[in-house]
């Protein structure tokens, strides 16, 4: 075995790591120079599409079909995507592997999961006249520059919401590239253009001149974490900045006079420089190293390193991490690096081996450690099984130890020799992997089709599996040739009562695929009722759907249906439908009595229900403003309810509405304008306020108001009117139907203590305690005085003299005196 | 996620304003923000406008107003999905904007609590979707106090009782789903009414497909999530079906009058400036705002010391309570004054001096506002009400009570007054003798306008003003079981009635309405208090239900006779969850233990500010008996009577 160090290359005072990750990549006649490449972040697919503006060698008509075609990194064809768009002006990948290929005219295709067919949008702001002349792209969206300059920002690709960005000065764009809205300090994309001699940076508000003159700028590239920002000038030189260009980091002289074809980041802190089989290696301070290759080189750049392309080799180029230059750099003292001797040694059943463990003894634990995260690091297994065995001993040795890292740590390096393997073709480095998560790990095997290897991982990473299994079966749907009785039988056979799996997803690949038979019997299997309802709807089950849709509870479910199935049904189809099912009518009668009243009146037609038909009526009167349209409403309202017996008292009432109406207009003829509107009450109430008592007395009979109810509208229309002398009139009735203490009170309220008074020797219904209270009340002891001797209550007569003053005193007193006398 | 830690109000009001901040965040630059009405006040419960502003936030508009203009490129719509009118209106006003104006604005949409396919479909036919970024923002429970969640939702009661709507059932499941991920199942679900048994079938349908659901698949929902909760005893879920003649009531707590006499809305209630005395601003600033309103805004929470000990106390003696803290402030500052201090002394004095002018703040709007209320509750017309309401509450033949009722019609008592004695009447005997109840319906027709033919269709509609089937006596009138309830047999059982409650020092929960208890709460009581339940009723010699019934009795045992003569579907169910996962934790966590779990009561429908107080009113017993148990209260919205039977009331008139 070669050394682990035998790769390696030292740039300024760190070591950079160049791993040959697969070899024997692509075809030989494959001409990578005119090729358009782009690969997805995260050692993902690659696409390739070739440069229709390169001369190339002929080589029959067997090549000249356009075509994007996907390789893994290892170079094996996952898809060839047939092509005759015209030029491609962007070709770029998301996070999540979603394939995005921009066209001059602005139209944007989104092709998901490696697999399917593309959803197409277009930019639009202007994209077709100007034509799209490049796309940048980061994790979740892209810039796209037009012809005229204009940025248009994507952000995200499940709704795509093209946006113009600040306009930038109409001049040339030597180059340019973008801040992702993750990294930058604002939380939204920032685009950087070379114009002339400075940068611009550009976000949704502003464009802002960053006022550098070292320019123009061939290359710009921002590194992975965003803070850094490598600019390329004519003269050759590479200048490092701060992403805000406050601090010129490092600067480096090529000496090239040729421009490099690419620049890139690799990690967050070197640039790499391409040229056409040369490649530079730019670390901190301006130190570099140079590789030289026998053909095209390709640059990709990943988070945290670069992965380079030839026709022969796939290579992948990153620094040195801290823990395996700890581990592997020659004569290193580390405590891991001396355990790793240990190793060795005890490999050899060398006694040394305890020397070593005494020497460490005391950082023993962080040499397990170091071991165990410079495992993870490595590529070649045999220095991973080595590593991991140091970091196995190492512990062993220790008393007290927490394996849950080592536990971890081989289980993820299982997964990533897993898929490092070249037939699988995803050469992550662990960062990439934590980065990248395992479940999105899982996603990506998923859409290469490697379902065995994704549910062995998910099953041995604790994994939920239900994405896995749905896959499957929509591209066994797909694809297979069998009967389709068959493929269901085997699909459920498979799947049925598995956690999460969703038979909706399933069946609407079939329905997609045109297999509706098998799509209605794969969707009986959804327990969802609501994930039925708009593939039901899709597949014209309308009545299906409307079941399902009122099952699942969710209101919003059934007002989509019902939408969609008043558009498409006859109204009296429609009325049919949900007649029999009250939460559909509940939500219909809802929505409608707001926004559709007249497809109300034909519903409560349909369905006889008069009452409600009346009532519609009646509301729709109210919203009239000419009397006669009311009374016009008002008696079509009644009409509707002559026939049936069980609403007769409606019907009388709404035939009292016309009646009132019109003797409302001749009292506003008569007297004042503010009748019409009013109840019967508040008429008679104002009528008697008007003094039209005659009036007032026509209308209780013609409608019949009761004589109490009439009583007392008097009452407190005489005592608003403070027409007391009325009042007095009426003090002198023998009876009042609402007895008399209502007059004493309401008076008494206006505050007219002696009308009030009045009333008090009426009320003979009360005790005399009650009466003498009243008179209290009004202020007149005396008269209470008199009350309570009338009813012999000598406690009564003591409690008022406190309350009695002056003359009033006396007569308290002679009550008192009387009744006191008349005891003994 | 193993441990569930016990459930508090204000994680709910942290997250909503997390989320909202966060989308807030999503849109660059200064923006203009266009909320509807209805979410403005729940709005306000846990975020500032200052912090909006902060967040770019330039003017506020409302949706309903329509006259957002273009004086921000960047306009946030904010509103309820689910509510087309809604939808329509902001799909229009985008038009507007994009037609008129010379900016080219950028729209955003949030959607609470979900974006609905409805609200798609109406974007698409206005042809305003494809430029419109549209999100959702997951509202459900606010908190209005450490007790008491609400979803603010408020048609609720229109939409579940008039329009037979089932929108709120859908959306409460939601809310309780999003608890349950969060703290774990409900143990327990167990409730009454037949709302209420739908949204508990809701709750156990969405359940199933949670765990079929493939975007929570991931790490998200792990099985531990969907075993029943530690912290959580049980989901108590009320109908407001099933007692409505509670809320009909006028209310005699503090806060119940408040709400009666000047509404709140989520905490906030607008008095007049003559009843309760300017605002103590402290700069010109808010003068201006206050000249344009004769109203001012008042917080009311606890976290204002004397409201929290007012609110909850019969309005009898409030007078009391208020005097004594008046006594204690003169004291403390009498003190204050006379003593000669040491520096250290007056430092400390110094320090609480802020308190003390808060307080002093406080006791001024407290005293000013509980005399106003102490003055309306003394008129002749509210005893009137109240007399008759608690006659018929207490059982009295209703008909002994038409000639008040009568009387008040023709003295124009406000309708919202006389259609909630009508439908106590109809709700608490089952329907009003049909002869009677035609004559009523004449007289408030004559009295209030022949529009409210459609009032008292929409309360037939409601079920809270029938005529009686069959036109029986009073005491006859048990209509078939699960229809109707029995309430001269379940006042006796539940013994609704304690005409000796003591208000000052409450010993029932009767005390919130001066002597009747309120069966909604009696109804929880029969699950988490069984024993003060049995004890009080043996005690009033009556027929106890089987009073050897042990408390360790589960679901509504020993009450099942009593609850099966009220209204509506009654259900208990339980939830295990996945048997592995049950035993997992119960390794990781040892026995379990049965103290310090809190009971979530559900109502479903509104509950009223009594009601909150009678349930704190259990808790604080439960915490006396010191069982550690909690309540939780949740609800759709907070009603009053009015607010109930104004969802009925046609507000349109003849007049022009």
């Amino acid at each position: 075995m070669s050394k682990p160090t035998a790769n390696w290359d030292k740039v300024g005072d760190r070591f950079y790591r160049k791993i040959q990750l697969y070899s024997d990549v692509f075809d030989a006649d494959l001409e990578l120079e005119n090729y358009l490449i782009a690969g997805a972040p995260y050692s993902g697919a690659v696409a390739f599409h070739r440069d229709e503006e390169r001369v190339q060698t002929y080589r029959g008509n067997q090549t000249s079909k356009a075509s994007i075609d996907i390789y893994s990194c290892a170079g094996k064809l996952i898809r060839r995507i047939n092509w005759d768009q015209g030029p491609i002006k962007g070709l770029g990948w998301s996070e999540d592997e979603k394939l995005l290929v921009v066209t001059n005219d602005g139209t944007v295709r989104v092709y998901e999961g490696l697999q399917t067919d593309f959803v197409p949008f277009t930019l639009g702001h202007g994209a077709e006249e100007h034509g799209v002349l490049s796309c940048s792209f980061y994790s979740t969206g892209f810039v796209a520059l037009l012809g005229n300059n204009h940025l248009i920002e994507v952000s995200r690709y499940d709704e795509p919401r093209p946006h113009l960005l600040a306009t930038a000065p109409d001049q040339a764009v030597v180059s340019w590239t973008l801040i992702s809205p993750a990294d930058s300090l604002s939380r939204s994309v920032e685009v950087l253009l070379a114009i002339g001699q400075t940068i611009y940076v550009v976000d949704a508000s502003e464009a802002e001149d960053r006022g550098l003159d070292k320019g123009p700028f061939q290359h710009i590239s921002v590194s992975p974490n965003g803070r850094f920002v490598a600019l390329y000038t004519i003269d050759g030189k590479v200048w490092v900045v701060s992403s805000d260009f406050q601090d010129q980091l490092s600067e480096y002289d090529t000496k090239s006079k040729t421009n490099p074809k690419d620049m890139q980041w690799c990690g967050n802190d070197s640039v790499v420089l391409a040229w056409e089989d040369e490649v530079h290696l730019i670390g901190p301070n301006g130190s570099a190293t140079k590789y030289f290759y026998d053909g095209w080189v390709h640059l990709i750049p990943d988070y945290d390193g670069i992965r380079l392309f030839t026709n022969e080799v796939c290579e992948f180029l990153q620094k040195v991490p801290d823990v395996t230059e700890e581990v592997f750099s020659l004569g290193s003292t580390a405590p891991a690096s001396v355990l790793l001797d240990a190793m060795d040694q005890l490999d050899k059943k060398s006694p040394k081996a305890d020397d070593d463990i005494q020497l460490i003894r005391q950082s023993l634990d962080e040499a397990v450690d170091v071991c165990v995260r410079a495992a993870g690091h490595e590529f070649s297994i045999h220095f991973q099984k080595q590593l991991l065995k140091a970091a196995s001993f190492g512990k062993s040795v220790l008393d007290l130890y927490n394996s849950d890292d080592f536990v971890d740590m081989c289980e993820t390096l299982r997964v990533l020799n897993a898929v490092r393997f070249y037939e699988v073709g995803l050469p992550l480095s662990y960062d990439q992997y934590i980065r990248l998560t395992p479940e999105r790990l899982i996603e990506r095997l998923i859409n290469r089709n490697e379902y065995l290897l994704a549910l062995r991982i998910s099953d041995y990473l604790r994994l939920p599996t239900d994405r896995i299994h749905v896959h499957w079966a929509s591209q066994k749907v797909r694809v297979s040739t069998e009967p389709e009785d068959a493929i269901c039988r085997l699909i459920v056979q498979k799947l049925h009562g598995k956690r999460g799996v969703s038979f909706e997803e399933i069946a609407r690949a079939a329905h997609d695929e045109g297999r509706q038979k098998l799509a209605t019997d794969l969707l009986n299997y959804e327990p969802r009722a609501g994930k039925q309802v708009p593939l039901l709807l899709s597949m014209q089950e309308d009545v299906i759907a409307l079941d399902k849709a009122i099952e699942s509870g969710d209101t919003d479910l059934v007002y989509y249906v019902l939408l969609s199935l008043k558009k498409k049904l006859p109204l009296a189809t429609f009325f049919r439908t949900i007649n029999s099912r009250p939460v559909a009518t509940a939500l219909v009668e809802s929505s409608a009595w707001e926004e559709d009243q007249d497809m109300l009146k034909d519903l409560y037609y349909q369905d006889d229900r008069r009452l409600d038909g009346a009532n519609l009526l009646l509301m729709e009167s109210l919203d009239q403003t000419d009397n006669q349209h009311r009374i016009d409403k008002i008696k079509f309202a009644s009409k509707l309810l002559v026939d049936s017996k069980e609403f007769t008292s409606q019907k009388a009432a709404l035939d009292e509405i016309p009646r009132l109406l019109k003797h409302q207009v001749t009292y506003e003829k008569d007297f004042s304008p503010g009748f019409v509107g009013l109840s019967i009450n508040a008429t008679i109430y104002k009528l008697i306020r008007l003094g039209a008592l005659k009036r007032a007395q026509k209308l209780q009979s013609d409608f019949k108001v009761p004589e109490r109810t009439f009583w007392w509208l008097r009452l407190r229309a005489l005592v608003a009117k403070r027409d007391w002398t009325e009042l007095e009139e009426i003090s002198k009735v023998k009876k009042s139907p609402i007895g008399w203490e209502p007059f004493f009170s309401e008076v008494l309220g206006a505050g007219n203590l002696r009308v009030a008074s009045g009333f008090v020797g009426k009320c003979t219904g009360l005790r005399v305690q009650e009466r003498a209270e009243m008179y209290v009340k009004c202020g007149m002891v005396g008269k209470a005085a008199e009350e309570l001797l009338k009813g012999k209550d000598l406690e009564g007569l003591r409690e008022l003299r406190g309350k009695a003053g002056g003359r009033e005193l006396g007569e308290v007193e002679r009550a008192i005196k009387v009744l006191e006398s008349g005891k003994r | 996620m193993a441990i569930h830690t016990s459930i508090s109000t204000s994680e709910f009001g942290d997250k909503a304003r997390r989320e909202l901040l966060h989308l807030l965040e999503q849109v660059r630059g200064k923006k203009n923000l266009v909320i509807a009405r209805c979410l403005a006040a729940p709005l306000n419960l846990f975020v500032k406008f200052s912090t909006l502003q902060e967040y770019g936030v330039d003017r506020v508009f409302f949706v309903e107003n329509s006259n957002v203009d273009s004086s921000q490129r960047n306009v946030i719509f904010l509103a309820r999905g689910d509510k087309s009118k809604h939808v329509t209106a902001i799909a229009e006003q985008i038009r507007m904007l994009r037609h008129n104006g010379q900016v080219d604005h950028e729209f955003s949409v949030l959607w609470v609590p979900r974006r609905t396919l409805v609200s798609d479909q109406i974007f698409e036919e206005a042809g305003v979707l494809g430029e419109v970024n549209v999100h959702e923002y997951p509202l459900y429970f606010m908190p209005l106090a450490d007790d008491l969640l609400s979803l603010e939702l408020d048609d609720a009661f229109k939409d579940l009782y008039l329009w037979q709507d089932p929108s709120a059932i859908f959306t409460s499941a939601k809310a309780l789903m999003l608890m349950q991920q969060k703290h774990g199942l409900f143990p327990r679900i167990i409730g009454k009414g037949d709302n209420a048994k739908r949204l508990a079938d809701l709750l156990v349908r969405m359940r199933s497909e949670i765990s079929a659901d493939d975007e929570s698949g991931g790490a998200g929902s792990s099985m531990l999530d969907l075993a029943p909760s530690q912290s959580i005893e049980s989901l108590i879920i009320i109908d407001r079906e099933v007692d409505f003649p509670t809320i009909l009531l006028t209310q005699l707590t503090y806060e119940g009058l408040i709400d009666e006499f000047y509404g709140i809305a989520s905490n906030q209630t607008e008095i007049d400036y003559a009843t309760v005395g300017a605002a103590p601003t402290p700069a010109g600033s808010s003068s201006t705002a206050a000249s344009q309103s004769l109203k001012r805004k008042i917080p009311l929470d606890a976290t204002d010391a004397l409201y929290a000990t007012l609110r909850d106390s019969n309005c009898a003696v409030v007078g009391p309570i208020l005097s004594g803290v008046a006594r204690r402030l003169q004291s403390t500052s009498d003190r204050n004054n006379i003593a000669a201090k040491t520096t250290a002394e007056l430092r400390e004095f110094v320090k609480e001096l802020p308190g003390y002018q808060a307080e002093q703040a406080s006791l001024k709007l407290h005293t000013n506002l509980a005399g106003e209320i102490i003055n309306r509750t003394g008129s002749d017309i509210f005893s009137r009400v109240l007399e008759v309401q608690q006659n018929i509450a207490a059982g009295a033949d209703p008909t002994t009570q038409h000639e008040s009722i009568e009387e008040l019609i023709a003295r124009d008592v406000p309708l919202p007054t006389i259609l909630r004695l009508l439908c106590i009447e109809s709700t608490v005997s089952n329907g009003i003798r049909p002869r009677d109840l035609e004559n009523f319906k004449k007289a408030i027709l004559q009295g209030y306008g022949y529009q409210h033919l459609l009032t008292l269709s929409a309360l037939e509609r409601m079920g809270l003003l029938i005529p009686r089937i069959g036109g029986g006596l009073v005491g006859a009138s048990a209509g078939p079981i699960g229809k109707t309830t029995n309430y001269n047999s379940v006042r006796k059982t539940l013994n609704m009635i304690l005409d000796d409650v003591n208000e000052t020092e409450p010993d029932d929960v009767a005390y919130v309405f001066s002597g009747y208890a309120p069966l909604s709460v009696r109804l929880a009581q029969c699950i988490v208090q069984k024993q003060y339940l049995i004890n009080l009723t043996t005690q009033k010699g009556t027929n106890a239900p089987a009073a050897a019934a042990s408390t360790a009795a589960q679901g509504w045992r020993p009450f099942e006779d009593t609850v099966r003569q009220i209204r509506g579907a009654t259900f208990d169910e339980a939830q295990l969850g996945d048997e592995k996962a049950v035993r997992a934790r119960q390794i990781i966590n040892g026995s379990e233990r049965d103290s310090g779990k809190t009971v979530v009561v559900f109502f479903l429908g509104g509950v009223c500010r009594a009601e909150v107080a009678a349930l704190r009113f259990v808790a604080k017993q439960l915490k006396e008996e010191g069982r550690g148990k909690k309540l939780l209260i949740c609800t759709t919205g907070v009603l009053t009577g009015d607010r109930v039977v104004e969802a009925a009331i046609e507000k349109r008139s003849f007049a022009n």
